[in-house]
């Protein structure tokens, strides 16, 4: 099984940084690593390729500082990495992320598997996955806590709500993948080794035969407007001094109100 | 104008309407009754859902397009993003909103690359802008601790909004509306999806949204040694244990506990937050709290400037003192009644 796994540089928590104008991420500069969620898709992506004899294609879109997040994919198992970096990507949102996402499929492909972080932590909208899905015509099923090949495809077990369903996809196919699927491995230290060896391909707009009109910000349908913070009326009582005497006037405030 | 009307999606669980659908219907109503423009709902599902399909004209909708088949029984990604984004096409609503839930994540994404639209996740609040009509979408954003407001350069406009986050419709018996069977060919309806088996889920080791009682925890609790007294206070309060994204991240406890943006909502009577700085992202999780009580050594954190009562202090010590001094009330109580 040939499999794509797609995996975000977000900034460090603590270094993000903001375009003032458009309000959207600013990537460069900022501290990267890759999306924690992400690191069960790789994992996932490694362990089915180990099973069925396949390789990996570690996949990051961002700035040449996102790099290292692919070196740490190798050292995770990936067989071969690539960068989608350009600046016309910059800006995008969602859509416009995942239209480069499938334009890097069809490139590096033919895949059997895109595999996808169930959400990132930065943008948390979760949406990039089923979007590539929908730019490359294919099904896809987030949230996925089991795999298991089958025949034809893959077997997979989703959680909807109260309800966990068992079922068996066709592929090719894109998955989002629960936390709860895996347990990442620690980094080999052999491939860390190895690192200096390792070759980052760098595709851009025009190695994805990609179309302007659908990318960075001017191929993304969303735009912030403005941003702004939140203000909270209301009386509000400050407790202040020794510990002791701060959870005594607590207590007797929660009493009060007869929380205790 | 090429596009008008708002448009929900309407969920079906497996054996009733979602309650999330109800939401939709009064946040739409009232989208609708201001733009001047007629509700409508999607609702793919099976042929026993159709009574309960059309109740949902009298909980506000002008018209329900009925997707009904026996291979709509269960949610398949494929088959159901294909048939919204053909009545979407179709009708031409402005405005498409759907739940966050599972099968709302699922398939508003879908929708958005098949139509090549705009999608904003986890909304709270919308506003119309009065110059052109645009819907204003309200989300937290990113790290930066603020909320956005976002607008969709394509139609329909479409957003995901939190469940529990806005009031159910309530309904008018005898109000009436349009049916709409929706043409399904067997091209619609060909997946790559097969359900194999349905069952319950295991069960979450908490629910949260039904507690009347939550204390919760962040980083600033220094360790996961620290963090779990916070089950004996949940336990002398009758309450449950909260958690930031980053706490349960670290392990410190199952994402079960998650309150914020990938977590829960909640609205308990009593929200006691224990070296929680208030990062938006947890923030949006609370929902109509009566008394709000953070304790944090930073007193401009944003918790803190937010809470009813903020106990400014390192929670790390104040946490084992009120659990004490719970206990000395507890215990003096006992005594009294013997």
């Amino acid at each position: 099984m040939r499999i794509m796994c797609c995996l975000k540089p977000v900034p460090k928590p603590g270094t993000v940084k903001v375009d003032p104008e458009t309000h959207t991420l600013k990537r460069e500069g900022s501290d990267l690593e890759m999306n924690p969620y992400d690191r069960y898709a790789l994992e996932a992506a490694v362990t089915l390729a180990e099973e069925t004899r396949g390789s990996v294609v570690a996949v990051s879109m961002g700035p040449p500082n996102a790099e290292h997040i692919l070196i740490e994919a190798f050292s995770y198992g990936a067989d071969e990495v690539v960068l989608l970096s350009d600046r016309v990507f910059a800006g995008a949102d969602t859509l416009a992320t995942s239209y480069v996402l499938a334009k890097a499929a069809e490139t590096l492909g033919p895949f059997d598997l895109i595999v996808c972080g169930k959400v990132s932590v930065d943008g948390e909208t979760a949406q990039v996955g089923p979007e590539v899905a929908a730019w490359l015509g294919w099904p896809s099923v987030i949230w996925v806590k089991k795999i298991r090949p089958a025949e034809d495809g893959l077997e997979l077990v989703r959680v909807i709500d109260d309800s966990q369903e068992k079922l068996k996809v066709a592929l090719p196919l894109v998955i989002t993948i629960e936390n709860e699927a895996n347990d990442p491995r620690p980094p080999s230290i052999k491939r860390l080794l190895k690192a200096d060896e390792l070759e980052i391909k760098v595709l851009g707009a025009e190695d994805l035969s990609a179309e302007a009109k659908y990318l960075g910000l001017e191929g993304s349908p969303t735009r912030v407007l403005d941003v702004y913070t939140p203000e909270y009326k209301g009386e509000r009582r400050v407790l202040s001094g020794p510990v002791d005497q701060v959870v005594d006037s607590l207590v007797s405030i929660l009493k009060e109100r007869g929380l205790v | 104008m090429s596009h008008q009307g708002v448009c929900v999606f309407g969920e079906w669980t497996g054996e009733a309407i979602h309650q999330v659908t109800y939401e939709l219907l009064n946040e739409g109503r009232r989208l609708a009754d201001e733009l001047g423009v007629s509700l409508s709902v999607i609702f793919p599902g099976p042929p026993e859902a159709e009574s309960e399909a059309q109740g949902l004209i009298e909980f506000g909708a002008d018209r329900v397009f009925m997707a009904l088949d026996p291979r709509l029984a269960n949610f398949l990604d494929d088959v159901y993003s294909r048939i919204v984004a053909k009545v979407l096409e179709d009708s031409k609503p402005e405005i498409m909103l759907f739940g966050a839930t599972a099968v709302g994540q699922a398939l508003a994404p879908r929708v958005a690359g098949l139509l090549r639209l705009g999608l904003t996740a986890h909304c709270i609040a919308f506003e119309i802008r009065q110059d052109d009509r645009a819907l204003i979408q309200i989300r937290p954003s990113f790290g930066e601790n603020v909320m956005a407001r976002i607008i969709s350069l394509t139609k329909p406009q479409m957003a995901t909004v939190r469940p529990g986050v806005f009031r159910p419709a309530k309904r008018t018996a005898g109000r009436t509306g349009e049916v709409i069977h929706v043409e399904l060919n067997p091209e619609l309806l060909e997946s790559k999806i097969q359900v194999l088996e349905r069952q319950k889920a295991p069960k979450k080791t908490v629910d949260l949204t039904k507690a009347k009682v939550i204390v919760a925890g962040g980083r600033g609790l220094g360790n996961k040694k620290v963090f779990e007294r916070l089950f004996e206070l949940a336990e002398l309060l009758k309450g449950a244990v909260g958690a930031t994204r980053p706490v349960c991240h670290i392990g410190w406890v199952s994402e079960d506990h998650m309150i914020g943006v990938s977590g829960v909502s909640v609205s308990p009577k009593l929200y006691m937050g224990f070296g929680i700085s208030g990062a938006l992202h947890h923030v949006v999780g609370l929902q109509g709290i009566e008394t709000m009580v953070a304790i944090n050594i930073d007193p401009e954190a944003p918790l803190m400037q937010r809470a009813d009562i903020a106990v400014v202090g390192d929670a790390r010590e104040i946490l084992p003192r009120l659990i004490q001094r719970l206990k000395d009330l507890k215990g003096v109580e006992h005594e009294s009644r013997e």
